[in-house]
């Protein structure tokens, strides 16, 4: 395992780890709270819009 | 009728190659779908102005990292992993990409290794698609 690997490993546990606490504690903001909060405004939604068809083009048509 | 018809444009591009004419086309064309369906949908139905969105954003992304007391202490909380994890994963991508080696791997690229396969691609594909469908017309005000 590469040590870039490592580090995304470990990245990729903090993610879990907190997706599963933000969507089981209710104070704490999880993942649905916090696409309605960029989704609600034009300027938001733009953004991520953007950022979703650019992921799409990156992901589906260049890699090789 | 509507699920199955999505159900076999999402196998049919499973079985597609990143670099054919058809994957592109129809990832374009999905593409302009969504933005042509968030304008027409979104017309007068945004819960906020992007003014007011922007300004109370970086108001809670400033109040969660840096003014303790000001917001529920678990919303502060909230606020400061979502902004770390967010900026780990956006800046460790870019330091492998700029690196190129092939021992720093991109996030693309462990996301590669799935979409190679035809299942995996159809996998992922669906993904997209519903979280573009919600990006396009969830989070709306009723008319």
């Amino acid at each position: 395992m590469t040590a870039g690997a490592v580090v995304w490993a470990v990245i990729g546990a903090a993610w879990a780890l907190w997706l599963l606490a933000s969507s089981t504690v209710g104070p704490l903001p999880g993942p649905l709270r916090v696409v309605r909060a960029l989704v609600g405004s034009w300027a938001g939604r733009a953004l991520c819009l953007a950022a979703w068809g650019g992921a799409g083009w990156h992901l589906f048509c260049q890699r090789p | 009728m509507g699920a199955a018809a999505a159900g076999g444009f999402i196998a049919w591009e499973g079985t597609l190659a990143q670099s054919s004419m058809p994957a592109h086309v129809s990832v374009l064309a999905v593409i302009a779908l969504a933005l042509a369906a968030a304008g027409v949908m979104g017309r007068s139905r945004q819960r906020r102005p992007s003014a007011a969105w922007l300004r109370d954003g970086a108001v809670a992304v400033r109040d969660g990292l840096a003014c303790p007391g000001r917001r529920p202490l678990a919303l502060r909380i909230g606020v400061a992993v979502w902004v770390v994890l967010a900026a780990a994963t956006i800046g460790w991508d870019l330091t492998s990409f700029l690196h190129q080696s092939h021992s720093l791997p991109t996030l693309s690229r462990f996301v590669g290794a799935v979409t190679r396969a035809a299942w995996g691609r159809a996998t992922v594909f669906a993904a997209w698609l519903a979280l573009g469908a919600y990006l396009a017309a969830g989070g709306r005000r009723r008319p």
